[in-house]
């Protein structure tokens, strides 16, 4: 019985196991072989050049921007959700009816769903400057556009905006429902000694519930990694270079402006270092 | 209770708000798609007017888009297919035989979100060049595969744990063998949250850009390449038009906004309850 | 000499009608899709309402033209060709056919251009676009070179005389810049790119005598160079919100629709201010050839035949047939019917009298005196997009004002240009 049971274990796993490893490394090597050459799109012929790309990725302007523009994107959209988020929860506890909670966690389903093609297209219409529903008031009260996408300032913001309009929303129709699976005899402890709301949820809800959340925090932080799609439709990385994240620059210097795949290669693969040495430290942290 | 009263309203104010901040900025692409042009390009927006099918006939009489809408449907279909196929079984086996490789397994699986889709993208790209797969559905279904069975595996073990161990006892007892104890048990038994676990790896694969965009040029162009290929034409641009192509691309995935929702409400409930 | 290219024109039209009467017999054995990566205009699209007739005269062909706004249809055609070529027909412009046809993406025209379409009915100036070492290599869809526009109600009402040089046209922007009556002085192209912002800086650059290279040398960063970004980065102060990220369509849209007193840019500008369907300033407005010493930009853009995607000889028999058919007299007298003034290349429609009824003789007049000043402003080098690119991210940078070393900006595209000359083998 109990071998039948582990033979099944072998047969159910190790197919799969196989066939992401192949899916998974085969890529990568190719990568990291990529990018020790000097492979371009146009010219099918290619030496080795060792660590030359690497070395040459530490005196281009534009990668240290991205990499700055890639953290900045990170840390903003990750704090920008979590706390949205959160605050949306408890507001949604505390003022509504379970019903209305479920109708409204429906509506707050919706952006996260929306492929981030269709959600970046969606925003850049709201915010074009002439003809935008967003930009409208600010047009009708001043007279003048507001162009937030073309402005350097608020470029980076107005997308990150987007991307926490998907997640927040999301995050904030799971948090209340683990607002919901919480035993009620703390609350009702806080309140009868008379704490304040704010501090029910700052020394009770939110401790209790603290694995969840930095589970949360953990996906966010891995799914704000693919901020590609809306910086693509929305600036291509501009105005200038100042939404132009780590994956926006590989894929410029990949496919539009030079076609320098192992140049691209090797920024690609340091990006996979960085972030499969950092969310694997995390990760463990997390657990234990 | 009674004193925080205007806080509660205050709260309700900005509910309402955030609930039209998700729902007006669609709805107004929803609206525009049934424009012509000059009820779009306006100074201030307009809410009355004639509405017309025009946008929607063109782009569903454009090939681009009908291919397009073949090619999603059948990469996303054969992918959260194989995805099932390799992952559930898994997912199964991590679930009801946890062992000391359980915990590297789940770890496995969930680092192959790690990787930066461009860093996949280039290498697979020279790979479909050089194996002459290249701009292929073969190609987009076989990498797309590596996103299905991870995300099935990673939400399927879950699903499976929660269903009841005397279920499946009182099925071998009755003489089931182990797989059929899979079959007919476990998986009609974990099927509601299964169900819903497939429909998240489609709506992935189905909004997925990057890979797609490297990946294909024309045969193969799945339908948000399409579409944001219209939405960049520029010259002239048919606002009408494009805002018909984003609606129909958005589609698909908001029809199992009931699946997700159920499936969000049996994962949080049954591992914190 | 003029009668008789007029009557070789006509006998052309003429040889056209028989051929394709007798077109199924002559082009059998195409069949399949032929697949076009193009950028929108109007006249492919009028083309693709007569999609039968070409299937009858291919016998058994069809097309389909895939659409990219102009940036990434450089982008897109490039990894096309470099990588599988899955399209039979690029749509190549004066930019990027020294690359196509360098890195061997594109083969000869004329090889497999069926003589009776008349090649050389072509406007000579977008033959000379077309053709690259000796080898003509694309069938031209539009060209031209720059013209100033502006507005006749404006410029009278402040007393501005229409600018004949770079500095009165300055001072005019200046004037007529009121933005708070929602009229803009002039109106530019930031958005990045060879064919974007750099193309209309270059006239500057060129017109205060800079010069791209010596030879192999890069011999940009000189005080042209600083000048002529100096006098761009000016001039953008006068002009309006989204033209800074923006481009042709940005920058046009908002002539069209008004808010711009004046500008500089390509000739169809002309042909869609005409035109009641996109233009609110019909009646309003002159043309005169760019202020001295600006040169103005000649390009062309037309259709050119794969080498990957049509393997054998009869595919690129084809491909050529249809490139022969979609630029024959017959569809660019469609074009003309449809008011597509922009889209006309060959000599015997522009001198129609069909032309003149339509668009007037000030219209031909200017475009005879601008042809004058048209020059050939970027580097005639396959390796032209890179550089051009390049320096387009820093000029847009410039002018969204993220960076603001012009000197700096022109230094470091020398390195990068003298890195791209060493690596010619």
């Amino acid at each position: 019985m109990r071998a039948k049971n582990n033979y099944l274990a072998a047969t159910f796993i190790t197919p799969t196991m196989l066939v992401l490893a192949v899916l998974a490394f085969v890529p990568t090597i190719y990568a990291i072989n990529i990018s020790l050459q000097d492979r371009e799109l146009s010219g099918s012929d290619a030496n080795y050049v060792g660590l030359s790309n690497f070395i040459q990725l530490f005196s281009d302007r534009r990668f240290l921007n991205a990499a700055f523009v890639s953290l900045k994107w990170e840390l903003v959209t990750v704090s920008a959700t979590m706390i949205i988020a959160v605050l949306l929860a408890i507001m949604m506890f505390e003022a509504l009816s379970p019903r209305l909670r479920n109708a409204l966690s429906l509506v707050f389903l919706m952006p996260v769903l929306l492929p981030r093609v269709s959600a970046a297209y969606v925003w850049k219409f709201a915010f074009h400057p002439l003809f935008g529903l967003a930009t409208y008031p600010y047009k009708a009260l001043t007279g003048q556009p507001l162009d937030l996408l073309s402005n350097p300032n608020t470029a980076l913001a107005t997308v990150a905006l987007v991307d926490a309009w998907q997640w927040a929303l999301f995050f904030a129709v799971i948090i209340v429902k683990l607002l919901e699976t919480l035993p009620p005899q703390p609350f009702e402890a806080a309140k009868l000694d008379h704490a304040r709301t704010w501090e029910i949820y700052a020394y009770v809800a939110i401790p209790m519930l603290k694995a969840p959340l930095i589970s949360l925090t953990f996906v966010k932080m891995i799914e704000s990694l693919r901020a590609f799609d809306l910086i693509y439709v929305m600036t291509r990385g501009g105005p200038g270079i100042t939404t132009e994240t780590l994956d926006m620059y590989a894929f410029s210097q990949g496919f539009i402006e030079s076609g320098k795949i192992s140049y691209a290669s090797s920024m690609a693969v340091l990006m996979m270092i960085v972030t499969t040495v950092a969310f694997t430290i995390l990760w463990k942290r997390v657990r234990t | 209770m009674n004193r925080v009263r205007p806080a509660i309203w205050i709260a309700r104010v900005i509910l309402g708000l955030a609930a039209a901040m998700a729902i007006v900025p669609v709805l107004w692409t929803f609206l525009n798609a049934f424009k012509n042009r000059v009820d779009i390009v306006t100074p201030a927006p307009v809410f009355i007017f004639t509405p017309t099918l025009d946008n929607f006939i063109y782009v569903l009489g454009r090939e681009s888009v009908l291919q397009g809408l073949i090619n999603s449907v059948i990469v996303s279909g054969a992918s959260v297919l194989i995805g099932a196929l390799f992952g559930l079984p898994t997912a199964y086996a991590v679930a009801r035989h946890p062992s000391r490789l359980t915990g590297e397994i789940q770890f496995f699986v969930l680092s192959l979100r790690f990787l930066p889709p461009v860093a996949v993208a280039i290498p697979l790209m020279v790979i479909w060049l050089d194996a002459g797969l290249y701009d292929t559905q073969l190609s987009l279904i076989t990498t797309y595969s590596l996103l299905t069975i991870s995300t099935t595996v990673w939400l399927g073990i879950p699903a499976f744990q929660r269903v009841p161990k005397e279920v499946e006892e009182a099925a071998t007892v009755d003489g089931y063998g182990p797989y059929a104890v899979f079959f007919k048990v476990a998986l009609p038994i974990a099927s509601r949250s299964l169900i819903g676990a497939l429909a998240f790896s489609f709506v992935l694969v189905w909004n997925e850009f990057l890979i797609a965009l490297m990946l294909t040029t024309s045969d193969a162009k799945t339908l948000p390449i399409v579409a944001s290929e219209l939405t960049q034409l520029g010259r002239d641009v048919p606002w009408g038009i494009l805002n018909a192509s984003v609606i129909l691309l958005s589609l698909p995935p908001l029809l199992f906004i009931g699946v997700l929702s159920g499936f969000l409400n049996s994962i949080v409930k049954k591992t914190n309850g | 000499m003029g009668k008789l290219s007029m009557l070789s024109a006509k006998f052309a039209g003429a040889l056209l009608l028989s051929t394709i009467l007798a077109g199924a017999a002559s082009a059998e054995g195409c069949s399949g899709t032929i697949k076009v990566l193009s950028q929108p205009r109007d006249g492919l699209t009028l083309l693709e309402k007569s999609k039968d007739e070409f299937t009858k005269l291919s016998g058994g062909a069809t097309f389909e033209i895939d659409n990219l706004n102009e940036n990434d249809r450089r982008a897109k055609s490039k990894a096309d060709a470099s990588t599988i070529g899955k399209y039979n027909v690029y749509y190549v412009d004066e930019a990027n056919v020294a690359l196509f046809s360098a890195a061997k993406w594109i083969v000869p025209l004329l090889d497999y251009y069926p003589k009776e379409y008349d090649y050389a009915d072509f406007d000579p100036g977008r033959q000379k676009v077309a053709t690259v070492n000796g080898t003509v290599w694309f069938a031209p869809l539009t060209g031209g070179g720059d013209m100033m526009v502006y507005r006749k109600d404006l410029l009278e009402k402040a007393g501005v005389q229409p600018p004949k040089t770079l500095d009165e046209f300055i001072a005019a922007v200046k004037k007529l810049h009121d933005p708070d009556h929602g009229v803009y002085g002039v109106a530019l192209r930031g958005q990045r790119g060879s064919g974007a912002n750099v193309w209309r800086w270059m006239p500057y650059f060129r017109g205060f005598g800079g010069k791209w290279f010596d030879g192999d040398t890069p011999a940009f960063d000189s005080d042209a160079f600083v000048k002529a970004t100096q006098t761009y980065l000016d001039l953008f102060q006068y002009s309006p919100p989204g033209t800074k990220t923006g481009s042709w369509d940005e920058s046009t849209g908002a002539f069209l629709a008004g808010q711009v007193a004046i500008l500089i840019e390509s000739t169809p500008l002309t042909g869609e201010a005409l035109d009641p369907k996109v233009s609110k300033v019909i009646g309003k407005i002159g043309f005169l050839p760019p202020p001295s010493p600006l040169t103005g930009g000649g390009y062309g853009h037309g259709l050119a035949i794969a080498a990957k995607a049509n393997k054998t000889d009869a595919e690129k028999k084809c491909a050529g047939l249809f490139i022969a058919w979609a630029t024959s007299k017959e569809n660019e007298m469609r074009r003309l019917a449809d008011g597509e003034f922009s889209e006309l290349n060959r000599t015997s429609v522009l001198t129609s009298p069909e032309f003149a009824k339509q668009f007037g003789a000030d219209l031909g007049q200017a475009l005879a005196d601008t042809a004058k000043v048209t020059a050939v402003n970027f580097w005639q080098d396959p390796r032209w997009p890179d550089l051009g690119d390049h320096w387009g991210i820093s000029l847009e940078e410039l002018i969204t004002g993220t960076r603001t070393d012009i000197k700096g900006a022109a230094d470091e595209l020398n390195g990068f240009a003298k890195t791209l000359v060493a690596k010619k083998q």
